[in-house]
């Protein structure tokens, strides 16, 4: 297991270092807590609510589907190594598989299980529109009213 | 063999544990130094992107920022929340910066690849034949999506043991978005692995010799959408719904102070780095590059000096991301993965190995393409159709309702 040791090691070495940083922080900082510090973040205002403990269904049926995923990708991984043996027999089960794979992603997806967000409503103005209307007709700019141009003016004329 | 027993290590002798010692020490220090300059890089290139100056009072050019930033955050007042789960909350941390040490020990920092040479190089005297990486397993690229999915929980755990409310948020966000880049991330993969037909990083950057890149080897679609994933998979801009500070304060390190922030802000530039470094090793060729030109004493460096002129371009490109891109709405982000990536990434992948198959087996390479692009049309339409019929079925009940 040689191509293991240094994995070991550098692993062994990191945790070292988060542990020494920790200890180093831990003495050197001022240890001075009060109850508005301890208190959850809220912009400096006295929580009310305790943090939620549900949560939409929609997060858990994402994890569901990922672990469907990942099947099928650990499945393909030996695929990609040994496609040359098995020949046309391997790319037909694994496509027969991504089909089977696909098709749950088919009903999951026709099932709204992946909407996320409000629906986008597009609402008919009940307002009369003609192509009079523009931008330029409907928008009035604010203080050009009452603002003549002189005839002469310096900065009018450059 | 069969326990993955690397020929180059099978004796282990003193030399051979002190080459490794050396190497381990040496990449520590070569990370810990490369988050210092990624840091700095990151607010000097961003704040140009500004028209700002950034940094530019510690050292020259402000490059020791990122250091003077680190030792005031020893100083500062470690505080865990009355809510929080202590041992929970203290735990997250390191589940947040050990994988991202570990990920980049199967990166091939350098050595020659030409004429199946496998990038040993010798070290020590020329008894001690090394890798210039810190190990090679054969499930090199599993071992990285592992501890990718291990830094999952880093993120996961904080925010649930806060106790509060924005971590709480984040996290549950960052899980969903993790997990279902995850997805995209392996399946685009898929078509590296069926180039080179191995998962040993080491292999997967030999069978890249004489610019026969898998960014375009594959394709270029696998490329683009690991990059894709990957920007998810970090939580960086535009992907960072995770810590939306418009929404979410910090995301879900709202309650972390002094030194153990600084962890989590470790490791989260050390996983560009060696995302980056990933990346370059899939799709670039890792250290790959003309060598030829050169005289004999630079031979053995210039691979060590393409791979971080790749690697510098990624870094670069992440930056650029941040610095121009708008943040996604989170229906996007889930849409974008699992409606887009996924399922393009496994047609790819299936037409990539239907070409090869067909290679071996002599069927006509246009019916294969033809047969292929018809189907994924087909599957395109499917997925959809099977949007809109989602879309309507939700219309229709939020007008009954």
């Amino acid at each position: 297991m040689g191509q293991y040791l240094p994995i070991l090691a550098l692993g062994i070495l990191a945790t070292l270092f988060a542990l020494i940083s920790l200890i180093a922080s831990r003495l050197l900082n001022p240890g001075r807590p009060n109850d508005a510090k301890n208190a959850p973040y809220e912009c400096g205002i006295v929580d009310q609510v305790a943090p939620p403990e549900r949560f939409p269904v929609r997060f858990y049926l994402v994890a569901m589907i990922f672990i469907v995923f990942d099947i099928e990708i650990i499945f393909l991984y030996p695929f990609t190594a040994v496609y040359r043996e098995l020949g046309s027999f391997g790319l037909v089960s694994v496509i027969e598989f991504a089909v089977a794979v696909f098709a749950s992603f088919l009903y999951v997806v026709a099932n709204g299980a992946l909407d996320w967000g409000p629906l986008k409503q597009v609402r008919r103005s009940g307002m009369m529109v003609t192509p009079s209307r523009t931008s330029t007709s409907t928008i009035r700019r604010v203080g050009q009213e009452g603002r003549e141009v002189h005839v002469g003016d310096e900065g009018v004329a450059a | 063999m069969i326990f993955g027993i690397d020929p180059l290590l099978e004796n282990i002798d003193g030399a051979a544990i002190l080459i490794v010692l050396v190497k381990v020490v040496i990449a520590f220090a070569a990370l810990m130094v490369s988050v210092m300059a990624m840091v700095w890089f990151e607010r000097k290139i961003v704040a140009r992107m500004q028209n700002r100056l950034g940094p530019n009072v510690a050292g020259p050019f402000g490059i020791l920022q990122t250091l003077a930033d680190g030792i005031k955050l020893f100083f500062k007042e470690d505080l865990i929340p009355d809510n929080a789960d202590p041992f929970v909350f203290r735990l997250a941390p390191y589940l947040s910066l050990v994988p991202a040490f570990l990920v980049f020990m199967v990166i091939p920092l350098g050595g020659d690849f030409n004429n199946g040479k496998g990038g040993v190089v010798t070290w020590f005297g020329s008894t001690n034949e090394t890798l210039f990486q810190l190990a090679d397993p054969h499930i090199g690229i599993l071992f990285v999506l592992a501890m990718s999915s291990i830094a999952v929980y880093g993120v996961m755990l904080a925010g649930w043991s806060s106790g509060s409310k924005y971590p709480l948020l984040g996290s549950v966000r960052a899980t969903a978005q993790m997990v279902s880049y995850e997805a995209a991330l392996g399946l685009s993969l898929l078509a590296v692995l069926l180039n080179s037909g191995s998962l040993s990083t080491n292999a997967i950057v030999a069978g890249q010799q004489a610019w026969n890149w898998n960014a375009w080897a594959t394709g270029g679609v696998p490329f683009i959408v690991f990059m894709i994933a990957a920007t998810a998979e970090l939580n960086r801009p535009p992907f960072d719904l995770v810590e939306a500070e418009q929404e979410l304060v910090g995301g879900f390190h709202t309650e972390y102070s002094s030194i153990r922030f600084a962890l989590f802000f470790l490791a989260e530039f050390m996983n560009t780095i060696t995302m980056s470094a990933v990346i370059v090793t899939l799709f670039l060729g890792g250290p790959a590059g003309p060598t030829g030109w050169a005289p004999e004493w630079l031979q053995g460096v210039l691979p060590t000096v393409y791979f971080f002129a790749k690697l510098l371009m990624f870094l670069f490109i992440f930056v650029w991301f941040r610095g121009t891109l708008p943040r996604l709405r989170y229906d996007q982000l889930m849409d974008l993965g699992w409606k887009v990536l996924i399922p393009l990434s496994l047609a790819w992948f299936l037409l990539l190995a239907a070409f090869k198959v067909g290679q071996d087996q002599n069927w006509n390479r246009f019916l294969v393409g033809g047969v292929g692009v018809v189907t994924i049309v087909f599957g395109a339409a499917l997925v959809s159709g099977a949007a809109s019929a989602a879309r309507a079925r939700r219309a229709d009940q939020e007008v009954a309702s």
